[in-house]
């Protein structure tokens, strides 16, 4: 009786050692360094992206005048900020990891990008892209600010649109006067991706666990209709796929973006 | 009796231990739901290395497959232009009807072994698996929906919340997990059981008749250089002649990638259950294999891009040589995979 016994509660166990149980979860990504207790060798650091046309706070659907003179109005301004890196006065850097923020004009709480576990220290530049880089593009479904609900995901032809910019131009021939600047493209010799590094000059930002520093930019819209090519919304008025139009365009959003100031 | 008692024990703990849903029927060599690389082939463009196979994310990928709820008007499913048993074509459709009876510009494509494929859509628009749904989601004339709408729908429904937390464990529904789950089963609808395939695995003690025999060589001479062997694809683009229909004017491959050079060309299709997937080409303007192997013996059309291996003369094959090439495209046809239930629609039982 008692071998019976051995040999039910060895069934028992070889019943389930041979059922193995489904993962019900993914592979978590690389996880972030969390500093254990209240470690003070480590603090945070807002980024700000302030849209802009030229001194103006940007508003929608109001009247502002391109570079070459034309009126228009935003009704949309979308893009991604990708990579974010700042650089330590030693040279040594901080990489934010998973490192992908939707800037929405339509929703100011996305304007502010906050860097946590930044190693305390005086910081002298950030860099980062605008636009999502090619491995993104390609690796499937994401969720966060890559999810493809954002209206930010190309469903015909798999790929971020990097940029959006929608409104209206009395001058634009297109069908409501609309225009429409969807610029996407992830590879290749028209890829939308745009790197942008700024200098803080003479100032730093000092990250501590006490303080929080700001680095304050400005996207500008004007910039996006002045250089390399002088856009003329009578004809220039929509844009929705990756060629060497939207390339064009990736070129003239390459200085949309300026550095204000830091405050600590 | 003792005995018997044992037996019994083994019987009712394996039977609980590895409790297997009692809607996926598993009747095939892919005994349970696992990557398979059959032998011979290369190695698949996607893995499930991320989205980790289990029986809940498949059942929920094949739930949605066949749900209805993700068009906008709760009409049409994926399964309603797929339809397994013509092998995921849309059997006698040229093109497919999406939501109010619009109809699309292209023939609905045959789904299986989609994991060697590193683009799909007859134009290669898509670049991962995953996001394939998007594409029928959210055309205007084929689902016409919005993926945050899909989200909202399944979200409100009972039957969905008990999927995802069983896939999932949790029954929050998002996009990733709506894409993932959808790639798990279209991932795993697998075709290697054909003819063919045993044939070439010694199984079975498949053998090809004598005009099989001689349809596989005309078929490597005149056929393989587009469609390669083991998927019948060379996963590329070519124009193959086929007539530009100017009410459309599909320009293919173009569409995606603007270069005047890949104007009307459309992606190479497997060849796998070909017999099965009528009318044929990317305009679905061909009715039978007969009329295929036609196209390139008639005077080609030197259409724009034309492929250079069609410049001239096209194909040249006799009226013989063309049964015996049709003998042997049907050794392609799966039938283990056209009846396979764990790929079939689950609200039909």
């Amino acid at each position: 009786m008692k071998n019976i016994s051995k040999i039910l509660i060895l069934a028992l166990l070889l019943g389930f050692a041979f059922c193995k149980k489904d993962k019900k979860t993914d592979p978590v990504p690389t996880p972030v360094p969390v500093p254990t207790t209240v470690d003070t060798s480590y603090g945070k650091l807002n980024i700000e992206f302030e849209n802009v046309a030229g001194t103006n706070a940007l508003q929608f659907n109001t009247n502002y005048v391109n570079a070459k003179g034309d009126t228009f109005k935003v009704s949309k301004f979308n893009y991604f900020i990708s990579n974010i890196v700042i650089t330590k006065n030693d040279n040594s850097t901080f990489t934010e990891i998973e490192s992908y923020h939707l800037i929405e004009h339509s929703n100011p709480s996305t304007s502010i990008v906050t860097l946590i576990n930044v190693p305390k220290g005086s910081y002298k530049s950030i860099s980062f892209t605008l636009g999502v880089d090619s491995a993104r593009n390609t690796a499937g479904a994401q969720n966060g600010a890559l999810s493809q609900t954002s209206g930010m995901y190309w469903s015909w032809t798999s790929g971020y649109i990097m940029f959006k910019l929608e409104g209206t131009a009395p001058k634009s021939a297109a069908s409501g006067k609309a225009l429409i600047y969807h610029i996407g493209g992830y590879g290749g010799a028209n890829k939308a991706q745009r790197n942008f590094t700024f200098n803080f000059a003479s100032t730093t930002a000092n990250v501590s666990a006490a303080i929080k520093p700001q680095i304050h930019l400005q996207a500008d819209v004007l910039e996006f209709f002045k250089t390399p090519n002088l856009i003329d919304v009578s004809t220039q008025n929509f844009q929705m796929s990756s060629n060497a139009t939207a390339k064009m365009y990736a070129n003239n959003y390459a200085d949309l973006i300026r550095f204000e100031h830091v405050h600590n | 009796m003792v005995k018997k008692i044992i037996l019994y024990f083994f019987v009712i703990v394996f039977g609980f231990a590895c409790k297997v849903d009692p809607k996926i029927n598993a009747p095939l060599p892919t005994n349970n739901l696992v990557e398979v690389i059959p032998q011979g082939w290369p190695k698949p463009n996607y893995t499930f290395s991320v989205n980790t196979i289990s029986q809940d994310k498949f059942a929920l990928g094949r739930a949605l497959f066949y749900e209805k709820m993700l068009s906008i008007d709760n009409s049409i499913s994926c399964g309603s232009c797929h339809q397994q048993f013509v092998a995921f074509a849309d059997a006698d459709h040229g093109v497919s009807h999406g939501i109010n009876d619009l109809l699309g510009t292209r023939n609905t494509p045959a789904l299986f072994n989609l994991n060697w494929h590193n683009s799909f859509m007859h134009d290669g628009g898509i670049n991962n698996i995953e996001v394939m749904p998007l594409a029928p989601i959210t055309n205007s004339v084929e689902m016409g929906e919005d993926l945050n709408n899909v989200i909202a729908k399944l979200q409100a429904s009972t039957k969905y919340k008990d999927l995802f937390n069983k896939a999932y464990g949790s029954e929050t529904v998002d996009s990733q997990k709506i894409l993932r789950a959808m790639a798990q089963f279209m991932g795993l609808i697998y075709s290697y059981n054909s003819k063919y395939d045993l044939y070439k695995r010694g199984e079975n003690n498949a053998q090809f008749d004598a005009a099989e025999q001689r349809g596989y060589s005309l078929f490597l001479t005149k056929c393989s250089s587009c469609h390669t062997e083991p998927l019948f694809t060379d996963f590329k683009y070519r124009s193959n002649g086929t007539l530009i229909n100017p009410f459309i004017n599909d320009i293919g491959r173009a569409h995606i990638t603007s270069e005047a050079l890949d104007r009307y060309k459309f992606k190479t299709p497997s060849l796998r259950n070909i017999a099965l997937t009528k009318p044929y080409m990317h305009d679905g303007s061909l009715q039978t294999l007969n009329q295929c192997l036609d196209h390139y013996t008639n005077p080609i059309t030197d259409t724009i891009n034309l492929d250079p291996l069609l410049k001239t003369n096209g194909i040249a094959m006799t009226p013989t040589e063309k049964q015996d090439i049709i003998a042997f495209l049907n050794t392609l046809t799966d039938y283990k995979f056209l009846a396979d239930k764990r790929f079939a629609d689950p609200n039909i039982k």
